[in-house]
């Protein structure tokens, strides 16, 4: 089993949000650390988001989130556990309500970045929780 | 912690007489009501006209969001209402795409047909107060479709109507994307304002600095920004669509962002009527005096509205309103306390319309025109905040003008460089936030608000009752129309779409087929979603 040297991120904004700084300010801090990032962008459904996911093969999924988007997300975790992929770690970063961050943790987010959470939390969250090992190709 | 403006010019302890000493009354400033009208634009101020006090509404159907409008009028939201779409509308889909469904009516009012604007406005009059509908600057054709529609079903004239259904075409360019391509944005925008200016209907276009800035922009760069597009914009209406000046200057507005850093907040929009006035004086030649004017509304900043501790946000939205009225604008619409959750619960909004009513009432400060006039600080920030934004503006021509630099990426970069910079400010503790990265409390010590929950079953319910009410419009006449909006749309683009638009709303087709069927003209997707494909044949 190989380790993988960069951590691949995959970055995306989900279902018909059209903000984007967020996520632009989260990619290149996390480039800016050393990871790969893979920035989707917007009008991403969970079904383009797991294609993506599958063929570029990611070490975490971060999503940009709202308080509005919990049924897209709760999609894309049930995809994910279709398609075996539920030991990638998804993190969401956004203005998500304190009443729904458990919310999501009970659907298996990993962690939940609120409004100006620090680059450092969160890249020693996504350096700390990969878990995932490079097995034998998929493809 | 820094002691620069948010553009970075360094701020002195003391101010003296020194640091106006070539300010000259007569040309820099001029009394309220007077050339370059630094002052305001009323002698009075608001003592003849008080500031429209709105709230921004939009949630869930047509129906829920006319309940939201009457609760907001009794609240005393006085003189205008504010209504905002959906994301869906935002490109536009409609209710019953197959994406679009899952978030209909979430963040705002759908709008997809003339049918939801007569349930939006049920009981509501056209006339008597402000109309202003938000959205994405393609729509705005289609908004302006409705108005038109429903003041001929109600036999209102429309010359009597005021408010605002036009958006600029980069208005999803700062911080989003646009679904639709920019000439598309921008062939419309034109259609729309040339149809208003030439029928002298008083509505107006947004043409704001507002969505730059609350996507990470500076105030040096906000005013360069704007004054870029307007530049722009009012240039192609005189040249391209053959208007006179005089005419397309009352139709632009303004939504200014007000932050925290109350003092600047208000050099900045002093500034910005000075650069108006020159602009229109001396470049366009204007020749009427209410050219000259720029007409200004104020939105106090919800970026700045924090997740930590939401209740300090009242103060916030206090100290930015105060810096509004002082500043001068025709409306203020402030954020809610819960800006960083959810749509404003009643609580949130009641709160903000209070601030409002607290501010004109009980402070003062409507009494006194640009009180802080010949401050030796304030005047000194005026002129410093728009020389540098002169220095940007420069730049934003020597590269061809806003919507060059735009498609050579200019602008865009600038942004990302700003927000960027702001995130690293905040992070370093050069830029102190209260409850964000200073005097911080641990989560669960922190008081808990009310939040407007988002109701799962609403989208699928809207969406489903587009999807059935579709079927019983007249087909044959709505056909008719979008085959005529479709030859219209082939033409060049100087051939104004608003009377095959009109008639098309007027037929009950929706936002999507319309905007579907002027796209496939121009050789795009019908969907910009490339999903669904168009329902209608043509020849």
């Amino acid at each position: 089993m190989e380790k993988r040297d960069r951590i691949k991120v995959l970055i995306s904004v989900i279902g018909l949000d059209g903000h984007t700084t967020g996520s632009e300010v989260v990619s290149r801090m996390l480039m800016d650390a050393g990871m790969e990032v893979v920035y989707l962008g917007i009008y991403q459904t969970p079904e383009m988001i797991i294609q993506a996911v599958i063929q570029e093969d990611v070490d975490v999924i971060g999503i940009s989130s709202h308080a509005s988007n919990y049924t897209q997300i709760e999609e894309l975790m049930g995809l994910l556990k279709k398609n075996n992929l539920d030991d990638i770690s998804v993190i969401c970063g956004g203005t998500v309500p304190k009443q729904q961050i458990q919310e999501l943790k009970n659907i298996g987010v990993s962690e939940i970045f609120t409004p100006q959470s620090t680059s450092e939390s969160i890249i020693n969250y996504i350096v700390s929780n990969v878990k995932r090992e490079k097995g034998p190709s998929i493809n | 912690m820094k002691r620069e403006t948010d553009y970075g010019h360094p701020i002195k302890s003391v101010y003296t007489p020194k640091d106006i000493e070539n300010l000259d009354y007569e040309k820099d400033l001029g009394d309220p009501g007077v050339y370059p009208y630094t002052r305001g634009y009323h002698p009075e101020g608001y003592r003849s006209r008080m500031w429209t006090q709105r709230m921004t509404a939009g949630l869930g159907s047509s129906r829920d969001t006319n309940k939201v409008l009457k609760q907001y009028r009794e609240m005393g939201q006085r003189g205008g209402m504010l209504v905002i779409c959906d994301r869906t509308n935002a490109l536009p889909i409609d209710s019953d795409h197959p994406i679009g469904r899952k978030e209909v009516g979430v963040l705002g009012w759908p709008g997809a047909s003339l049918l939801e604007f007569e349930e939006l406005m049920d009981g509501i009059p056209l006339t008597g107060q402000s109309v202003t509908l938000l959205g994405s600057s393609a729509m705005s054709s289609i908004r302006l479709g409705y108005l038109v529609a429903l003041a001929e079903k109600r036999g209102v004239n429309l010359n009597e109507v005021h408010g605002s259904i036009t958006e600029y075409p980069f208005c999803n360019t700062f911080g989003q994307t646009d679904a639709q391509p920019l000439d598309l944005n921008l062939k419309l925008w034109l259609d729309c304002s040339e149809y208003i200016i030439r029928n002298k209907i008083h509505m107006r276009s947004g043409i704001l600095s507002q969505h730059f800035q609350e996507s990470g922009g500076n105030n040096a760069q906000a005013l360069a920004v704007e004054m870029a597009m307007l530049k722009e914009l009012c240039s192609l209406l005189v040249n391209e669509r053959g208007l006179d000046f005089d005419d397309v200057a009352v139709y632009p507005y303004e939504l200014v962002s007000v932050g925290s850093r109350f003092f600047e907040e208000i050099a900045k929009i002093r500034a910005l009527r000075r650069m108006w006035a020159k602009m229109a004086k001396e470049k366009f030649r204007a020749k009427k005096d209410k050219s000259c004017h720029l007409l200004i509304a104020v939105h106090t900043s919800g970026r700045s509205m924090t997740y930590q501790q939401p209740l300090n946000n009242i103060a916030r939205c206090a100290i930015q309103t105060v810096a509004g009225a002082i500043a001068g604008c025709t409306a203020i619409d402030n954020a809610c306390l819960d800006n960083a959750y959810a749509e404003p619960s009643p609580l949130a909004a009641r709160m903000s319309l209070n601030t409002q009513h607290i501010v004109a009432d009980e402070t003062g400060v409507t009494d006194v025109v640009d009180p802080l006039a010949g401050s030796y600080f304030v005047e000194n920030l005026t002129n410093k905040v728009e020389e540098e934004a002169y220095k940007i503006w420069n730049k934003i021509e020597d590269l061809g003008g806003i919507i060059a630099a735009i498609r050579k990426g200019y602008i865009q970069d600038m942004l990302r460089e700003s927000a960027q910079k702001r995130q690293r400010e905040v992070e370093k503790g050069d830029r102190l936030i209260v409850g964000v990265n200073d005097l911080v409390i641990p989560p669960e010590e922190d008081f808990q608000i009310p939040i407007q929950k988002l109701e799962a079953g609403d989208s699928e319910k809207i969406a489903r009752r587009m999807e059935e009410w579709k079927k019983t419009r007249d087909m044959p006449l709505l056909e008719e129309t979008m085959a005529q909006l479709y030859s219209d749309a082939k033409k060049e683009d100087r051939y104004n779409l608003m009377p095959s638009i009109i008639e098309a709303v007027k037929a009950y087709a929706t936002a999507g087929e319309m905007m579907g069927v002027i796209r496939k003209a121009r050789g795009l997707s019908y969907d910009p979603l490339e999903t669904i494909d168009c329902p209608f044949a043509f020849e």
